[in-house]
C-alpha cells in the first residue's frame, strides 16, 4: 500500500498517494488543472506553462505537472493571478496558430480552441505570424502541418517512449519546430505510420490524412472494440458515422503503457469497402463462381457434408473469435460428425502450450523477458508488444533478451543473450537454484550439469531480483520457459493470431488429421473457415470458403459462403495476457454477410441435429485455463519454423491489399533501398 | 573520418567512472558530432546515422541536438566561408555593398554555398574589429577596410583559384 499524503486543492481536501503530480492529484477531487503538453502515465515536461497553480508559502506560481503531493500543501488553481497567466500564454499561443476553428478538422477535440473558450480570447494581442513550413502529405496516413503545431512535444514524447524514434524538436527559438532528422517527409524517415502522434495531438498538426471533412469529432459514435488483426489482441475505438467507420483510435485508458496500434490496426479498416469483400454467396457453374443465394449454397453444402461425413476436414484461422470457434468444434464434432478440424494454431504452436500460459500485466512488472521472440514494429510481427515493453523500459522496467538471431529490441534491452535458447534457459534456471531460490528435484537435476556464463549470471541476478518477472516466450520453448517460471515469475506464450489463447482454450484442435494432412491429403470435403493462409487449391475434393474476402483460396473453391469482418460481429476473445475481450459490432453486415457461428449454425439446421449460438457462461467457462505448470524437459517443440512475419502478411492478405496499407509495402521498399 | 574509430571510454575521460554505458554514450554526443564536422566540414547523413548505431541514439534525437546549435552544418560547405560583418560600424561604411557585390559575382544568397563548393557566403553581427570596418573574415583571417574594388577583386580572386 502506497504512502498517502493530505492535501488541500482548491479548498477540497484530497488524499493522493505520495510522489503523485498535482494535476493526477486535481483529478481525484475533480478539479481539472488546463494543460497541453501533459501525457497521464508520463513524466511532466514542463513545455506549455499552462498548469501553473499557486502553492500557499511558495513565491512564485509552480507547473502542477512536475510538482509532486506535500504533505499539507495548499493549492489553488484558479486565483486571478493563475489565469492571467494562462491567459497570456494562450495569447502567444495564438499568435503563431491559424484561426480557423470554423473549418478545423480537431474543431470539437482541439484542447486550444477548448482553453480560448475557457479563457474567453477571441484571438491574439500580438502581431499574428505565419511560419510557412511545408505540410507533409506525402503518405496515405498522417497529415503533418506544422503551421498548426503549439510545440507541446506530445508527439515527440509517444514516439519516442515507444522506440519509434522519428520525431523530435529541430532547431530552437522561434524557429524551433517539429520535425524529422534531416527534415525527411514521413516516408523516408522510418516512420511506422502507427499514429501515436495522432493519438497525441492536442491540436490539428497531426490529424489522419483522409480525416478532411469525414465528418466533427462530435458526430461520431465511439465504439470500443479489439483489433483481430495479429497476436497483439489490441484496444481500439471505432468512430462511426452514416452507418461507416471514419477513423480508428487507440482503445487503451490515457496513460496506459499499451496505448498503441499499428498502421494495420488504424488504417486498416477500409478493407471492408474494398472491391474484394464479398457480399453474397458464390457457388461454381462451369468452372465460373457465380452469384447464389443462400438457401441454394446451403443446401449444397449440407448435402455434400453429409455424404462425406468423417471425411471432411475443417480448417480455420486462429484469428476467429471465441464464439466461432465453439460453434465450429460442435458442428464438426456433433453435426458433421469428424474429427478432422484443426486451425493454422498448428503451424507455430501447440495446444499446450498456449492454453496453459500464465495471465500478467506488462505495466505491473518491473523485469520484462523475451525468449525467442522477435517482437517488431517495423515489419509488425506483434507490434503493440514491442512498443509496450519498450515503453515499459522506458518507465523503469528492465527487459532481457534471449534470442538465437538478432533482434531490433535488444536495443532496449539492459541485458541480451545471444545463442541457442535452451542452453541459455538451462543456465539461467542453474544460476537461480544456486542462488538459493527453491525449485523442484527433477528441475535441479535437469540443470546440474549446465554451464552458466557471465551473462547468465547477470539474467539470474536480475530475475531474482525484480518483484514481478514476465517471461514471454515463443510457443516452441513455451515449456523450457515455464521451468523458470517455477522457480519465479509468470510466463507467457505469445501465438501470431489474434485469438490464439481462445482457440485453445476452445480446444479447436484435432482429434482427427492436422491442419497441414487436412490440406495435403484428399479429404472429400474441405471446408475452409476464415482468411486460410493458401494460394493453391488443396487436394480435396469439394472445396468450401468462408471467408470475408474474395481471397486467393476462395477463387480455387466449389462454393463460397460471405462471413462477417470482425466490424460487422459482436463477440469475444483472449489476449496474449489472457484477457477476455468484447469485440462490439460497430456497422451492420455487408450485403447478405452472416456471422460464421450464424452460417455453420444454418448448416446445422438442415444437417440436424441443430447447434445453439454459444452462451455468455460455455465463454467464461472456457475463458479460464488450468494453468497449472509443472517441470518439462528442457526441448524445443519441432515443426513451428514458419516465418512470423510472413505469416502475419498471408492471413490478413485482403486487408494488406487494400488501398493505403498497399502504398505501405510499396513506399517503405522503395526507401529501403 | 572513420565514426567508428571514435572511443567512447577515451573522450569521456575519468568523468566516464561514474556513468553507465548509455549515459557515457550520450555524454560524448556533441564531442563525436564536432570531431565529424571538423574532418568533413559538416554533418553528411551517412555519418551520422553511423554515429547512431554506435550510440544507439535515434538520427532525430541527434538532429534535434546539432540543430539546436548555429555551430553545426548539414550540408557541404564551401572551401572559403565569407562572413561579412553586418554590426552597425560595418554596415554605416557601406558592408552592404561588399555583400551585394559577392552575392552577384557568385551567384548565391547569404548562407549558401556555391555548387563547386568554392565558396560559402554569410553574414554576421560583428566581429569585435569596428576600427577597420567594412570587415569581412575569410576561413579564420580578418579582412578589413574593404572600401574600394581593388580588395574586393583581390578577394573574389583568391576563391576563384
Amino acid at each position: 500500500m502506497e504512502k498517502l499524503v493530505k492535501l488541500q486543492i482548491d479548498g477540497k481536501e484530497v488524499h493522493a498517494p505520495a510522489g503523485m503530480n498535482l494535476i493526477d492529484a486535481g483529478h481525484l477531487a475533480d478539479v481539472f488543472i488546463p494543460n497541453l503538453c501533459y501525457l497521464k502515465g508520463m513524466k511532466g515536461f514542463g513545455a506549455c506553462r499552462l498548469c501553473l497553480v499557486e502553492v500557499e508559502g511558495m513565491k512564485s506560481p509552480v507547473i502542477a505537472c512536475n510538482t509532486k503531493v506535500r504533505e499539507g500543501m495548499v493549492v489553488h488553481t484558479q486565483t486571478e493571478k493563475v489565469r492571467d497567466i494562462r491567459r497570456f500564454i494562450l495569447d502567444l499561443i495564438l499568435a503563431i496558430h491559424p484561426l480557423d476553428c470554423m473549418t478545423c478538422t480537431k474543431a470539437g477535440i482541439c484542447k486550444l480552441q477548448e482553453y480560448a473558450y475557457e479563457y474567453e480570447l477571441k484571438g491574439t494581442s500580438f502581431t499574428r505570424k505565419k511560419m510557412g513550413y511545408p505540410i507533409d502529405q506525402i503518405n496515405p496516413f498522417i497529415r503533418r502541418d506544422p503551421e498548426y503545431c503549439i510545440l507541446c512535444g506530445r508527439c515527440v514524447r509517444v514516439c519516442k517512449e515507444q522506440g519509434t524514434n522519428v520525431l523530435d524538436f529541430i532547431g530552437r527559438g522561434i524557429n524551433a519546430e517539429i520535425g524529422t532528422a534531416y527534415n525527411k517527409s514521413l516516408r523516408e524517415s522510418g516512420c511506422t505510420f502507427c499514429g501515436s502522434c495522432i493519438d497525441a495531438c492536442p491540436v490539428n498538426a497531426l490529424p489522419e490524412a483522409d480525416r478532411w471533412r469525414k465528418g466533427r469529432e462530435w458526430e461520431y459514435k465511439k465504439i470500443q472494440s479489439v483489433c483481430l488483426l495479429c497476436g497483439s489482441g489490441c484496444d481500439i475505438l471505432v468512430s462511426v458515422k452514416d452507418g461507416s467507420i471514419q477513423k480508428i483510435n487507440t482503445g487503451e485508458k490515457p496513460g496506459s503503457a499499451k496505448k498503441y496500434i499499428c498502421a494495420y490496426g488504424r488504417f486498416g479498416y477500409d478493407c471492408i469497402e474494398e472491391r474484394t469483400k464479398l457480399v453474397s454467396p458464390l457457388k461454381r457453374v462451369k468452372g465460373e463462381l457465380r452469384e447464389t443465394t443462400w438457401k441454394d449454397a446451403l443446401s449444397i453444402v449440407a448435402g455434400k457434408l453429409k455424404d462425406a461425413g468423417k471425411n471432411t476436414g475443417f480448417i480455420s484461422t486462429a484469428g476467429i473469435m471465441n464464439e466461432d470457434a465453439l460453434a465450429l468444434k460442435k458442428f464438426a464434432k456433433n453435426v458433421v460428425k469428424t474429427k478432422n478440424f484443426d486451425t493454422t494454431l498448428s503451424l507455430y504452436s501447440d495446444v499446450h502450450s498456449l492454453r496453459d500460459s500464465q495471465s500478467a500485466l506488462i505495466t505491473n512488472s518491473d523485469l520484462l523477458v523475451l525468449v525467442g521472440l522477435n517482437p517488431s514494429q517495423w515489419n509488425r510481427v506483434l507490434p503493440a508488444l514491442d512498443a509496450s515493453i519498450r515503453k515499459r523500459v522506458n518507465r523503469g522496467g528492465k527487459l532481457i533478451v534471449m534470442n538465437s538471431s538478432d533482434t531490433r529490441i535488444e536495443e532496449a534491452a539492459m541485458l541480451s543473450l545471444k545463442g541457442d535458447e535452451l542452453q541459455i534457459l538451462k543456465g539461467v534456471a542453474k544460476a537461480l537454484i544456486d542462488r538459493g531460490l527453491k525449485a523442484d528435484k527433477q528441475l535441479k537435476t535437469a540443470v546440474r550439469d549446465a554451464e552458466i556464463t557471465e551473462d547468465m549470471e547477470k539474467a539470474a541476478k536480475l530475475i531474482a531480483e525484480a518483484d514481478r518477472p514476465i517471461l514471454f516466450t515463443s510457443p516452441s520453448l513455451f515449456d523450457a520457459a515455464a521451468n523458470i517460471s517455477l522457480i519465479k515469475g509468470r510466463v507467457i506464450a505469445v501465438g501470431l493470431e489474434s485469438n490464439a489463447r481462445g482457440i485453445a482454450l476452445a480446444g479447436l484442435s484435432t482429434e482427427g488429421k492436422t491442419y497441414k494432412e487436412m490440406v495435403n491429403d484428399r479429404m472429400k470435403v474441405l471446408y475452409a473457415v476464415g482468411e486460410v493462409p493458401l494460394t493453391s487449391r488443396p487436394a480435396a475434393d469439394f472445396l468450401v470458403v468462408q471467408t470475408s474476402h474474395f481471397t486467393d483460396l476462395a477463387e480455387q473453391a466449389d462454393i463460397v459462403l460471405p462471413s462477417t469482418t470482425s466490424f460487422e460481429t459482436e463477440g469475444t476473445m483472449i489476449d496474449y495476457l489472457g484477457r477476455l475481450k468484447h469485440i462490439n459490432q460497430v456497422i451492420e453486415p455487408m450485403g447478405l454477410t452472416k456471422s460464421h457461428r450464424d452460417i455453420l449454425i444454418a448448416l446445422s439446421k438442415i444437417i440436424k441435429p441443430a447447434i445453439k449460438k454459444p452462451t455468455d457462461a460455455e465463454i467464461k467457462k472456457m475463458s479460464k485455463g488450468k494453468q497449472k505448470l509443472a517441470f518439462s524437459p528442457f526441448v524445443r517443440k519441432e515443426g513451428f519454423d514458419i516465418s512470423p512475419h510472413e505469416f502475419i502478411e498471408a492471413v490478413n492478405a485482403s486487408v494488406l491489399k487494400g488501398r493505403r496499407l498497399s502504398w505501405l509495402k510499396e513506399a517503405l521498399a522503395a526507401v529501403a533501398v | 573520418m572513420k565514426v567508428e574509430e571514435i572511443d567512447v571510454n577515451r573522450q569521456i575521460g575519468r568523468i566516464g567512472e561514474i556513468l553507465n554505458a548509455r549515459e557515457k554514450k550520450r555524454g560524448i554526443l556533441i564531442q563525436a558530432l564536432q570531431q565529424i564536422q571538423a574532418a568533413l566540414g559538416y554533418l553528411p547523413e551517412e555519418s551520422v546515422q553511423e554515429l547512431s548505431k554506435k550510440l544507439n541514439l535515434s538520427m532525430s534525437e541527434i538532429f534535434s541536438v546539432a540543430s539546436f546549435y548555429r555551430m553545426f552544418y548539414f550540408k557541404p560547405r564551401g572551401k572559403k566561408i565569407l562572413k561579412v560583418c553586418l554590426g552597425t560600424a560595418c554596415y554605416v561604411r557601406g558592408s552592404k555593398n561588399v555583400l551585394n557585390a559577392l552575392e552577384q559575382e557568385f551567384n548565391i544568397k547569404s548562407g549558401e554555398t556555391t555548387e563547386d563548393l568554392a565558396l560559402t557566403l554569410e553574414t554576421v553581427g560583428c566581429v569585435g574589429c569596428c576600427g577597420l570596418a567594412p570587415v569581412t573574415t575569410m576561413n579564420e583571417n580578418v579582412m578589413g577596410e574593404i572600401t574600394g574594388s581593388g580588395k574586393l577583386k583581390a578577394i573574389i580572386q583568391s576563391i576563384r583559384e
